[in-house]
């Protein structure tokens, strides 16, 4: 008896494992099916590309990357990105992580309505202040100024950050601060060389996010930057898409010189990325 | 009792500065978002009232409630809202199931998960003008997949644009977003599937319950916090789709595929209606803020959930 059902269930186990792989095998053709596309026809001449997109090339040519580089500037604008990103991202952490300190660490009552008053930031669509940014940016004269367009990013990022920071600071033991406080520590060297680093995790995977979203970001690149010495590379790329719309294989490589950092970045940091989201981290 | 009393000598000596400080560490968070969040959010709200072209200089007229008359008689506005009920639904009837099978999958027991949830990750982390530049790509009537597949068959027919015909293109982008945004998905409902205990479903399996029974009567109802959560950031992110759609359609042609943030973007910066943009801003504001809200009470019961 026991031995027939452990059969069955052997037999319903493989039924069920063959689907599984076949389920998986195709999400992963669906997934790097459009990515292998783009990489091989950026690698094509225009009348390849037009003949066949998603034949294999018959040489492989890197003009196309030069002529986007040329063209559409577009190490420059990668450039561009990955400053505008990596400096989001710090600005992010340490405003971030010195409101967190004092909202968690302090019992004053007024905190309450400061933490109260950073999360509105989290219901506010971005796009209803479109207007009045772009209006004293103007006045102001600071379009085309990346650092404004960090202090934008920094502001949207804020909210998420300080409630993430706060919930998980609010676990830290305060033992530990007395502790530090006994040996002399002062507010700022307890948060950063004591409590910062205990952070680390969700301060890791909260950076990686602020840091996609610094690099990719579209709409307020789009109003404040006019001159395209200062484009980020999603703006870059919109602009070429439209302007050059002829030159086809240049496209794609400008989108695959694109993603590279963000490549890199997500081979590096994978394991960090899914563990964050699989400890429920990040939700916004 | 001792140890607590110095603690409280020293924190005592510090009382003073100790508030000081408080205030300093929060002033860089406030003025950041003051500046750019609550501020424009009132100038918004006080433009929305206002005629005006965006030109310096040129006088804001006082109009009262003209900009909401005319955006709420707008065919187009109900047309916009209508492709962001579209992002919505599309959202629970496509991206909820595939994101949900996907996390089946790389919980499953099957070999090589980390190598299948590596790869369905990407997409999300390629950047959004990117992935809807590459799709326009393969959707292109010209060269793109359309074109290759009558190269094979051998047959000559007109290709439309589908990105240009109305109804379908929204879709088209939804279809787009959601590959996009599977694996990330699926992690938000691979998070909630690890963490139900292995022996529930080896004891229901003991009791001869299959495959199917076990996600109907043990997976479904212990991942009702995992479907919170992706209604939630479901339900306020289509409201916030901007760039997918932009990158693809530009919300056109004759923004029929605009969400109403493509259309207070287009009011505003193409057409230089900019208190009638700012108007779109405040309903954008209302709804936001009222749908996070209603669906927070409705499916929120635990206080750790973002809002």
């Amino acid at each position: 008896m026991t031995d027939t059902s452990g059969k069955r269930n052997k037999h319903k186990v493989c039924g069920s494992t063959v689907l599984l792989y076949a389920g998986a095998v195709f999400w992963t053709f669906m997934t790097l099916f459009p990515v292998a596309v783009t990489i091989l026809a950026s690698f094509k001449s225009k009348s390849e590309i037009y003949l066949n997109l998603m034949s294999w090339p018959d040489k492989f040519l890197f003009e196309n990357y030069i002529n986007a580089n040329q063209t559409a500037n577009a190490m420059r604008t990668i450039t561009n990105s990955l400053i505008v990103a990596s400096l989001t991202t710090a600005a992010n952490t340490i405003i971030g992580m010195m409101a967190a300190y004092s909202l968690s660490r302090k019992g004053y009552r007024f905190l309450k309505y400061v933490y109260i008053f950073f999360m509105i930031g989290v219901m506010v669509p971005v796009h209803c202040t479109l207007i009045p940014i772009n209006n004293f940016a103007t006045a102001l004269n600071v379009k085309n100024n990346l650092l404004f367009l960090i202090l934008i990013y920094a502001a949207f990022n804020m909210s998420q950050a300080i409630f993430l920071y706060t919930g998980f600071m609010d676990g830290i033991s305060r033992n530990l601060d007395e502790a530090a406080i006994i040996d002399g520590c002062g507010n700022w060297s307890l948060l950063w060389r004591i409590l910062f680093p205990i952070c680390k995790p969700i301060i890791a995977t909260e950076a990686i996010f602020v840091f996609i979203a610094g690099y990719c970001e579209l709409v307020f690149s789009m109003i404040m930057m006019t001159d395209s010495k200062y484009f980020t590379v999603s703006r870059a790329m919109l602009n070429f898409s439209s302007t050059h719309s002829q030159e086809i294989g240049n496209q794609f490589a400008f989108v695959v010189m694109s993603v590279i950092p963000m490549v890199i970045i997500y081979v590096v940091f994978h394991k960090q990325i899914e563990k964050g989201m699989l400890s429920g981290a990040i939700k916004g | 009792m001792p140890k607590n009393s110095s603690v409280h000598r020293v924190k005592n000596k510090i009382d003073k500065k100790d508030i000081t400080v408080t205030i300093l560490f929060l002033i860089p968070a406030i003025l950041i978002c003051a500046v750019f969040i609550i501020y424009p959010v009132i100038d918004t709200f006080v433009l929305s009232f206002k005629k005006w072209n965006g030109m310096f200089g040129a006088v804001k007229q006082w109009i009262g409630m003209e900009n909401y008359y005319k955006i709420l008689t707008d065919k187009m506005f109900w047309n916009a809202m209508l492709n962001s009920v579209y992002f919505m639904v599309g959202g629970f009837i496509i991206l909820m199931p595939l994101a949900f099978g996907l996390a089946l999958l790389v919980t499953s027991k099957i070999k090589g998960i980390s190598l299948f949830r590596t790869c369905y990750f990407l997409p999300c982390m390629l950047g959004t003008t990117a992935v809807a530049l590459m799709w326009t790509f393969i959707l292109n009537p010209n060269f793109g997949v359309f074109h290759v597949i009558e190269n094979w068959l051998g047959i000559d027919l007109p290709i439309p644009d589908v990105l240009a015909v109305k109804t379908l293109n929204i879709w088209i982008v939804i279809l787009v977003n959601n590959w996009m945004y599977a694996g990330y998905n699926m992690l938000i409902f691979a998070a909630g599937l690890v963490a139900i205990p292995e022996t529930l479903n080896e004891a229901a399996a003991l009791d001869g319950a299959s495959g199917w029974q076990r996600i109907r009567y043990i997976t479904l109802p212990l991942m009702k916090n995992s479907f919170k959560v992706f209604s939630i950031l479901c339900i306020t992110g289509c409201l916030k789709v901007f760039d997918i759609i932009w990158a693809m359609t530009r919300g056109g042609p004759n923004d029929v595929s605009s969400t109403p943030s493509i259309m207070l973007y287009t009011q505003g910066f193409s057409y230089k209606f900019f208190g009638r943009s700012s108007a779109y801003g405040v309903i954008l504001l209302v709804l936001g803020v009222t749908l996070s809200i209603v669906t927070n009470h409705i499916l929120r019961e635990d206080k750790d959930l973002v809002m």
